[in-house]
Order: C-alpha cells, then structure tokens, then sequence
C-alpha cells in the first residue's frame, strides 16, 4: 500500500467518520460512488481536505473540471492516488 | 475555509481562487432547494470560473448541505439576509457576479432588486421570480414536498434504503427527512412573497437566463425576455428543469461566453 493511499484512507476516514470504514476494505480500485456511496457533497468536503493536507498543489477541481458528470461519479480511489502522487512528484 | 458564522446560522463555504482582497471579480452560486447542494455548482462552473481568473464563492443555504440546519428562516427574503450577511463576513464589499439555480435563482433576483449596489450580473439557470406560473411552481413544490415529508415520515423510507443497501439515497433521504420534517421550509415556502413584473424591471444588471425548452419554467424566460432591460435568454432543446444536470456542458459554455464579456464591460464601467 502506498503512503499517498494511506494519507487518503485516513482523509476518508476524517470525511465519512472511521466507524463507517472499519467494514470497508479500501484499495486502489474502490469507486467513491459505489463503493463508499460518498455523496456529493461530501466528495468537496474530501476534496478541501486533501488541499489542506497536500497544500495547493493538489487540486481536484482541476482534475474534475474536464470531466463529465457521469465520470466524476465513476471515480476511483486508485485514480486520486495517482493524481496526487504526480503533482506531488511534479512539485519536488 | 472553516464555515463561516452569519445572519445567526453556520454556512460551509467554499472558497476558490484569489483570496480575499485581490482585485478579481467574485462569482456567488447559489443552489436550489431540499436535495441540492453546493457541490452542483462545484463540479460543473466553479472550476472554468476560475480558470478565466475570477473567484469562486460556492455556499450550503440553510439547513442544506453541510451547513447548519436551524429550524426556521427559509423564505427567499431570509436567503437574501444570509446571503448579505456572509458577503460582510467575507468581507466581500464589492458587487459580485451572482449565479442561481432554480430556487436559488429567485434568491438572487430579490438580492440584485433589494440590494442593486452589491451586484453586478445575474445568471439565471431555470428560474422564475414572478406570475402566475411562478406561483403554481411553488404550489407543486409545496405539495410534492408535503407528500414527500408524509412518505419519508411514516413509511420508514431512509431506512428502507439502508436495509436494501442503498446507502448513498440512504443518505439522501434521512437529509430529506430532517429538512421537510424537522424544520418550517415548506411553511415558509407556502407563504412566500413573489416578484411582479414591475420589480423584475427594476433590475438594472446584466443578465443571462438558461432554461430547457421543455421546463415548466419556461415562462420565466420570456419575463425576462419582456422585463428586464440588459438581458440574453438561452434555451436548451430537449432540456427540462435540471439543464445544469443534465445538459452542464452547454450551460458550462453559455455561462462562460458570458460572464467574462460581461466583466469586462463591467471593468470598463
């Protein structure tokens, strides 16, 4: 497991409360929608969060904003990992 | 940004782009009712609202979202008060760009009448402030909300989501239930005060209304069409009420050919 993955397991649990995710495996390919049925409202709330934690280069915004609805609901936890770990590498 | 204390209520704000005090326009969204949020907003114009160099400024209303679900204060002239009083807490003294949908549209309308020198545009997605169709819209959303408190209360329906494993409308639901059963929105909406053609016509900003060609609402495109003086009415084929849902790419580039033409004139003003 990466440290990134960790980080944002641990974010999650911030966001939806660690007791709804002590039944949840997380892993690379789990859907935010489908899987951890994080509504809208609180995929922002993880989305400020990660900026707190990363620092502005992080940005999901940005990395939603080319996208359509049906493909940010269709999200990934695997995919955030990736996004961060390049702006992070981007940045170093 | 930590929510933000106004009007005697607590709001999750989001804030993107510039900070405060950075001489860039504003854009104020503000969503409609029951299961709408900010995050409408945020996945589809606040990012390309950034992107052309202005700020963004997304907010819960009321009871809605992640702000504070207080038990009363849920009439568009309370979301006017709110909305007021956090631009102060923003320190947001300059006028602003305002965005509505639906419901949050009519907010903004009363704001831009009541309160010209505060704002500087007005977009208008599927809103409609005045006559006899506005009324009848907010008759239906008084009695589908009615019977829909009635259904969440008494049939158990968040918890029969959460025994299906639907958790996510699970969700949705128990927030449903706690603002149609636990506070006054849908008494306050019965009692809410229209606008007449008269005050439409008082709006002395530019605006721009989106609707579907085929929403109940339609009407609210020609009110503006023959009320309000600086104004452009787009109309989406094919589209119902929830264009920015459903059609949010082409919402995504009128609004954007738009509002910058629209700053700019502004600016130069």
């Amino acid at each position: 497991m990466s440290s990134v993955l960790d980080e944002i397991v641990g974010i999650l649990a911030d966001v939806l409360g660690a007791e709804f995710l002590m039944d949840t495996q997380i892993t690379a390919d789990t859907s935010f929608s489908d899987d951890l049925a994080l509504e809208s409202i609180e995929f922002v709330k993880f989305s400020e969060r990660l900026q707190e934690h990363y620092g502005e280069r992080v940005n999901l915004v940005a990395l939603i904003g080319g996208m359509d609805i049906n493909s940010i609901v269709g999200i990934t936890v695997g995919q955030v990992v990736g996004y961060v770990e390049a702006q992070l590498a981007a940045s170093a | 940004m930590p929510d933000i204390c106004a009007n005697g209520s607590r709001f999750h704000v989001q804030w993107l782009g510039p900070k405060a005090g950075a001489r860039v326009p504003t854009v104020v969204f503000v969503h409609g009712l029951v299961i709408d949020n900010l995050s409408s907003f945020y996945y589809t114009l606040a990012g390309p609202v950034v992107s052309a160099g202005a700020r963004a400024v997304l907010y819960d209303l009321r009871g809605h979202g992640k702000s504070c679900r207080p038990l009363h204060g849920y009439t568009a002239q309370e979301g006017v008060t709110d909305l007021c009083a956090l631009l102060d807490a923003l320190n947001l003294t300059e006028p602003v760009y305002l965005v509505g949908n639906s419901y949050g549209g009519l907010i903004a309308t009363r704001l831009a009448i009541s309160a010209p020198e505060r704002v500087a545009g007005l977009v208008l997605i599927e809103a409609i402030c005045a006559g006899p169709r506005a009324t009848a819209w907010i008759e239906d959303m008084v009695n589908t909300m009615t019977v829909g408190a009635l259904s969440l209360e008494y049939e158990g329906t968040a918890g029969r989501y959460r025994d299906a494993g639907l958790r996510k409308i699970a969700k949705l639901a128990t927030t449903a239930d706690a603002l149609l059963n636990g506070t006054s929105l849908i008494d306050d909406l019965a009692t809410e005060q229209l606008l007449d053609a008269a005050e439409l016509a008082a709006l002395g900003c530019p605006v721009l209304g989106i609707y579907g060609a085929q929403s109940e609402l339609l009407d609210g495109a020609d009110d503006l069409r023959r009320h309000v003086r600086d104004c452009r009415v787009e109309v989406l084929d094919g589209m119902a009420h929830t264009v920015l849902r459903d059609a949010s790419q082409e919402v995504r580039d009128i609004v954007m050919g738009w509002l910058p033409l629209v700053m700019t004139a502004g600016d130069a003003r």
